[in-house]
């Protein structure tokens, strides 16, 4: 009995060690490797198809992009297109550096970057990124210089095609789009060395690359869902820089001398948007009214978000182009906010706040107790994010009063806010003003920089009379770093290994 | 009374033993995974639309049509289903729209870290669950029962990302012994392995302990004790395999759900097992994704039961499976 007991003790051993032979990760971490802990794994590594962040984070070091933005100035500036200008109302014109070449050793043309937009224009090919390329008509090589030919004039392509990466057109012809997710050939300065599903990608510095040297021979992007897994991974030394930090756990990093907080302002704006549609009481612009004045902004920065932000005027952050400085702040004036509501009957009415758990509860219940202060019922209709997108964007518009969200475009442009949010008939827009869908459409159309913030200010005009949503803050973005690395963070969250360096 | 309590089980069914009865029991299988992926497909398709997800912030409703379009999901539903059954009989259980990929593959790549774990944490919580078992029913009533059952409590009453983590602030923050997240090897397994184990090891103490308790007043165990035979002769010989029974089906149970996923388990260690894929997909509205890890987490429960009941046979040789006991 004894013998056969140990005999299935031994068997059990083996299956636990057969089962154990999944191949460990991380195996190599050398003086010049960095550790990244991302919440999630990139969804592909194709940068013609998914666009998310932590997918970002990943393949924009493994592609060059067409263009860049200044870390500091956020300024657009050369990358791959080294010149470029706009020949027509609808035709832009762009030089490309010479002498790039692509990881397996083929050079970087123009018919590359032509080929890296028009799959993302093909309906076959399936890109997400569709929407943010729409504009454009097509691109071709002509002459060895990119031209790009769009629907209209396009004050926002340049934005847009900073997020353009290219990739080998040859290559991806012969192997086919799925092999190239899988091993993608880039031009960047990195290329893939190994990938464990829903794990890690190992990236090492790219010898051709055309650009400065490296500081970083190896990368690991790991992905840690838990906010809390990835501050103990900073803290146990796993990881050497962790994204997407909340205010609490930044409390945590800083209280460990070996660990260092990053942040910086982003372009995510923090806000809140009515139903003026049916929406109930809030069709009604002066409980909207009453509402914006009804908030504790300050109290909302200071308590919730611990610093990591900034108070704003207006529903685009100063980072946006069309921001206009000259505005008011948003009030917060209880006392006035309940004699509106007096005014508008509404006193004691009941709305319905719906929200989804990707929105920081926290916030949402403090709206909600900024609100009932000043005797609004709130109701919070808490619903997963697939089930609040389809409710919140379903035509009918019936889905609430009030919602709080956080946008950001990428794009660092009114143009990108504003519009999807308030033109008429976009899915999250519950506001409807003829006045105002003619201002943001010519504000799309026009090149003229002066013009277009002329366009904005007349738009912010109207959205301040209507008032059919309201910034909250501009909001940080928090990462945790060992002291050991030297990174900046800059406003659209980009994480390229080619601007860190560690000691 | 364990063998009664399982021939009253099989009366239900009075089949035949052998291949009948495995057929039979086949054919229940496939007809509860048809039951239960019908269930699935409609219900998915109720509670959200996969391309709101997909496409930027900015998108306009064109945009999204053009994405619904691509994935098929412009189709009347019926269609989408039968495409859908029509796959699952070849095995294709479709791409994935996230991560334009076979379902079956992600499943696969998934797999082995699930099983990894749930083998890790099943033989720890056995060990673990088994041992205090016996001793609180051998001792009951007295300091060794009083002081081992409120370790076990604690550990189930204990939600797993709340003692996810304090193992990992004290082992990985605060010693440094083990890693915190992730997969390195085998040291990797211990702390995710505990975290589910402290969940399943109670069930298992429980168990045992009640079947050893009514094994303990048969009159065998008497006859042994008044020939002589020690305490440690008498679990081995005679109450290990009369009261394994109850304890195998814990066991099996606990298996099959151990490799669906430890959901909350994985996504605190950051352990890239089926459980974070499952609760990716879902989120996403990944409908072929979530269909397949439907169908393979539902084949393994049917057969880790199928398999649990056909082992009474083995144990116990009184229960013959299907026949009249």
């Amino acid at each position: 009995m004894i013998q056969r007991s140990l005999a299935l003790v031994a068997a059990a051993l083996c299956l636990g060690a057969t089962a154990c032979g999944i191949q460990p990760a991380t195996a190599q971490r050398g003086p010049g490797t960095i550790v990244i802990d991302t919440a999630n794994y990139p969804s592909t590594l194709d940068p013609g198809k998914q666009y998310d962040t932590d997918t970002y984070s990943v393949y924009r070091n493994i592609f060059d992009q067409l263009l860049r933005r200044d870390p500091k100035t956020n300024k657009v500036v050369p990358w791959l297109a080294t010149d470029w200008k706009q020949t027509e109302p609808t035709t832009w014109r762009f030089t490309m550096r010479r002498g790039v070449t692509f990881s397996d050793g083929s050079p970087l043309t123009a018919g590359d970057a032509a080929y890296s937009i028009n799959r993302i224009l093909d309906k076959d090919y399936g890109s997400q990124q569709y929407a943010n390329f729409s504009v454009i008509t097509k691109a071709t090589a002509e002459g060895g210089d990119l031209v790009v030919r769009t629907k209209v004039p396009s004050p926002t392509l340049l934005s847009y095609l900073t997020t353009l990466s290219v990739v080998p057109e040859a290559y991806v012809r012969r192997v086919g789009d799925k092999q190239f997710a899988v091993k993608p050939v880039g031009s960047g300065a990195y290329t893939l060395q190994e990938a464990t599903s829903g794990s890690e990608v190992v990236l090492r510095a790219n010898p051709r690359w055309w650009g400065p040297r490296t500081q970083i021979r190896t990368a690991v992007f790991r992905s840690v869902p838990n906010v809390a897994s990835r501050v103990a991974d900073l803290q146990s030394r796993r990881a050497d820089l962790a994204t997407g930090l909340t205010p609490d756990a930044a409390d945590q990093i800083r209280r460990d001398k070996n660990l260092a907080i990053r942040s910086t302002p982003t372009e995510r704006v923090a806000y809140l948007a009515f139903n003026t549609i049916k929406g109930g009481p809030s069709n009604d612009p002066r409980v909207r009214r009453a509402i914006s004045e009804a908030i504790d902004y300050r109290a909302l920065i200071a308590n919730l978000q611990r610093g990591y932000a900034k108070p704003i005027n207006s529903l685009v952050t100063p980072l946006a182009f069309g921001y206009d400085t000259s505005r008011p702040g948003y009030r917060h004036d209880p006392a006035h906010a309940k004699q509106l509501l007096r005014e508008a009957d509404a006193a004691g009415a009941k709305l319905v706040m719906a929200t989804s758990p990707s929105f920081d509860p926290q916030i949402v219940q403090a709206i909600q107790a900024d609100l009932s202060a000043v005797g609004l019922r709130v109701e919070i209709r808490n619903s997963d994010q697939a089930t609040y997108l389809k409710k919140v964007q379903d035509p009918s518009r019936d889905w609430g009063s009030i919602r709080f969200g956080r946008w950001s475009c990428s794009c660092l442009d009114a143009d990108g806010v504003l519009y999807p949010l308030f033109h008429t008939g976009e899915i999250w827009s519950s506001y409807s003003s003829r006045d105002f869908d003619r201002i943001v459409q010519q504000g799309r159309e026009t090149t003229d920089p002066e013009r277009r913030k002329a366009l904005y200010r007349q738009a912010f005009d109207v959205l301040a009379r209507d008032l059919p949503g309201v910034g909250l803050f501009q909001t940080y973005a928090i990462y945790g770093a060992n002291t050991r690395l030297r990174w900046t963070p800059d406003a659209v969250e980009s994480l390229f290994l080619d601007q860190m360096k560690v000691s | 009374m364990a063998a009664i309590a399982i021939s009253a089980r099989r009366r239900v069914r009075a089949l035949p033993a052998g291949p009948r009865y495995l057929a039979g029991r086949l054919g229940q299988a496939v007809l509860a995974l048809f039951g239960v992926t019908t269930i699935v497909f409609f219900a998915l398709r109720l509670s959200g639309d996969p391309a709101r997800l997909l496409v930027p912030e900015g998108a306009s409703a064109a945009d999204i049509e053009r994405v619904r379009e691509q994935l098929g999901l412009t189709d009347p539903l019926w269609r989408q289903y039968l495409s859908f059954l029509g796959g699952a009989v070849h095995g294709d259980l479709g791409f994935s729209y996230v991560q334009n990929r076979p379902a079956t593959e992600l499943i696969a790549e998934r797999l082995p870290y699930t099983a990894n774990l749930a083998v890790a944490a099943l033989l720890l919580s056995i060990v673990f669950g088994v041992t205090v078992g016996v001793v609180t029913a051998l001792k009951r009533g007295r300091w060794q029962e009083r002081a081992l059952m409120p370790v076990v409590l604690v550990g189930q009453a204990m939600p797993a990302f709340w003692t996810g983590l304090l193992l990992i602030l004290v082992f990985s923050v605060g010693l440094r012994w083990l890693p915190s997240t992730g997969y390195d090897g085998p040291l990797s397994l211990l702390l995710p392995s505990v975290t589910l184990a402290s969940l399943s090891a109670a069930a298992i103490a429980r168990v045992t302990r009640g079947s050893v308790l009514e094994q303990l007043s048969r009159d065998y165990v008497r006859t042994a004790r008044a020939k002589g035979a020690g305490t440690g002769r008498i679990v081995l010989r005679h109450l290990a395999r009369n009261s394994a029974i109850p304890v195998l089906t814990v066991a099996g149970l606990e298996l099959a759900n151990l490799l669906g996923g430890a959901v909350v388990t994985e996504v605190i260690f950051a352990w890239p097992g089926l459980g974070q894929l499952t609760i990716q997909s879902v989120s996403a509205r990944d409908f072929p994704v979530v269909q397949a890890i439907v169908v393979f987490a539902s084949a393994v429960y049917i057969g880790i039961n199928l398999l649990t009941d056909l082992l009474y046979g083995v144990i116990d040789r009184r229960v013959t499976v299907g026949g009249a006991a």
